[in-house]
């Protein structure tokens, strides 16, 4: 059997990878993106843990977090959507009508 | 056998939201503005069953909704607003087509909020949570062809999905080291997480899921901006309903699931408080759009709250969740009497730029008399003068803290209250002893009765304070278990 560690350290990797692209990416596809991985990363501690604690109520909670991580991108993109129709770029750097 | 009467409210609004989403098909846009009465009613409906239901403790679901003195109160904070939001749309909405979207997804998020407010198991919490925040996105980018509309949902969302990932990610933890998602559950084994250094990294997320959405800064930056660009009537329900959805949900998991971490996570609020207030206060001083300047304001005003956190007395949660009602009628009614000002001003100029520029309120007594004299009563309130709601939250919380000796924590929040009439004194000047530029203008009838009944929740409160005062309290004692 996998050692839980080896599966917690994958995660936290996957939720790195996620963090740093929210951080440096500018294409709001690729922010989608890495919400995605992050969101992920906590599915994959969440079944992990449900099957090393022998409980079944983690993968329940991934059932939910899958359906409503699908939801979030179909808001994102309908977001994205109306921008580019606005302004034919969804590059969040140009979006700054908004600042102090 | 579960009784569903008691899931009531959020029952009635489910079945309301649905059947406006199902008519909006059948109407066409002119009859679409009968949606925002039925709306209103079923808001109505939902408070009365709730206000009902008052006395009620009781667990459903083996025990993953809580239906006790907290969730009651809170519901009835979030319904009140919602209430206050859904009179005034009634004329934000008249001949827009989207109209029945507008009002389903207004409901929609309501019952996100109760639920979370219900909410005695992670997995519920994390779904009303995501029901309320994905209703809001999209409402905050209602009007699609204006940029900063747009723009403030597109940052709202990222942050929000982001604040999600962050909170799920530490809820992953919390689930793997006490091997349970209910909230009971984890506050008898959460020994183990607060022995492992997990136990640290997973309140860390937390607080960085839950600050996301409590607009605490450092993690505000997103709340000026989406307050600034949502339509108006949204802004009110972001900073006042959506809010404290995040603290509602601070309140379980940090004061009954994770109690037991308390040295943790206290001194890390303590600080947040601080340089919370002070921020949104300072940076409220340089504004000139009165919409951004009330989002500076309502992050202060988070500062505020997240003390009981820090201080965690009876009392001060009292005070911090009779704070949580007060807020959420002082900023509702502030938020739309900016929104029927941008009306004015939108009616004596179609073209108008800048329409929440402070300038707009030159004068506003001479204007609209009801909205100036409202409007200088929500900010004394917010500023935390008496006779209003905001005084008496105001006293509960920072007497509770120096009782606690916690002083220098209560000295550095008068100040900021202080320091916050400045700015809120300034609007009173624009709008009493400027010119006016324009003539009289009536405020059309839904806007007047929201600012009204928002008006009267401030001085009831303020006026009649103990009823509302042993109501915290009885809340309150819901996390001192």
């Amino acid at each position: 059997m996998i050692p839980l560690t080896y599966y917690l350290i994958l995660s936290t990797i996957v939720f790195t990878i996620g963090l740093y692209g929210i951080m440096t990416q500018r294409n709001g596809v690729r922010l989608l993106m890495s919400v995605e991985l992050m969101l992920n990363a906590a599915n994959i501690n969440l079944v992990a843990f449900s099957s090393y604690n022998d409980d079944m109520s983690g993968q329940v909670f991934v059932l939910f977090s899958i359906a409503l991580a699908a939801a979030e991108a179909v808001i994102g993109f309908a977001i994205l959507l109306s921008i580019y129709r606005m302004r034919d770029m969804i590059d969040v750097d140009n979006i700054n009508l908004l600042r102090w | 056998m579960t009784n569903y009467m008691l899931l009531a409210p959020e029952l009635v609004l489910t079945l309301v939201a649905l059947a406006i989403m199902l008519a909006g098909l059948f109407f066409g846009t002119k009859h679409k503005n009968i949606l925002g009465y039925v709306a209103g009613m079923g808001l109505f409906a939902a408070l009365s069953l709730t206000i009902g239901g008052l006395a009620v403790n009781e667990t459903l679901f083996y025990g993953t909704i809580t239906i006790d003195a907290l969730s009651q109160f809170f519901k009835i904070v979030f319904i009140s607003v919602s209430l206050l939001v859904t009179i005034a749309s009634i004329k934000y909405t008249e001949g827009n087509k989207n109209t029945d979207e507008f009002f389903t997804l207004l409901l929609f998020s309501t019952i996100g909020m109760m639920v979370v407010a219900s909410a005695n198991d992670l997995i519920v919490l994390f779904v009303g949570f995501e029901l309320a925040s994905l209703s809001t996105y999209a409402l905050a980018g209602f009007e699609k062809k204006n940029p900063k509309s747009m723009e403030a949902a597109l940052k709202y969302f990222i942050i929000g999905s982001l604040s999600s990932a962050l909170m799920l990610f530490g809820i992953s933890f919390v689930y793997g080291m006490t091997g349970t998602t209910s909230i009971p559950g984890i506050a008898e084994n959460a020994g183990a997480l607060a022995a492992s250094p997990i136990g640290l990294i997973a309140v860390v997320m937390l607080i960085a899921g839950f600050g996301f959405k409590m607009a605490l800064v450092p993690f505000h930056m997103w709340a000026p901006d989406t307050y600034q660009g949502a339509p108006t009537v949204i802004s009110a329900l972001l900073a006042a309903g959506s809010k404290k959805m995040g603290f509602v949900a601070a309140f379980r998991i940090f004061m009954v699931a994770l109690a037991v971490l308390s040295p943790n996570w206290q001194t890390a609020f303590a600080i947040l408080a601080v340089i919370t207030m002070t921020l949104g206060n300072v940076v409220a001083i340089s504004q000139t759009s009165v919409k951004r300047m009330l989002a500076y304001s309502s992050v202060a005003q988070a500062g505020y709250i997240a003390i009981a956190f820090a201080v965690m007395t009876p009392m001060a949660l009292a005070g911090g969740i009779l704070y949580t009602l007060s807020h959420a009628f002082m900023k509702t009614g502030a938020f739309l009497v900016v929104a029927v000002v941008g009306y004015m001003v939108v009616s004596d100029n179609k073209n108008a730029k800048d329409i929440d520029h402070l300038d707009n309120f030159k004068g506003l007594a001479k204007r609209m008399p009801l909205t100036a004299f409202a409007m200088m009563v929500f900010v004394f309130a917010l500023s935390g003068i008496p006779p209003t709601a905001g005084y008496v939250s105001k006293f509960i919380l920072f007497s509770s803290t120096i009782e606690s000796g916690l002083v220098w924590l209560a000295v550095i929040a008068i100040l900021n209250s202080a320091l916050s009439l400045y700015y809120y004194a300034r609007i009173v000047k624009y709008m009493y002893f400027l010119p006016a530029i324009g003539g009289k203008v009536s405020e059309p009838r839904p806007y007047a009765v929201a600012i009204i009944l928002a008006l009267a929740g401030v001085l009831i409160i303020g006026i009649w304070p103990e009823p509302f005062v042993y109501w915290a309290m009885e809340a309150a004692k819901v996390l001192m278990v």
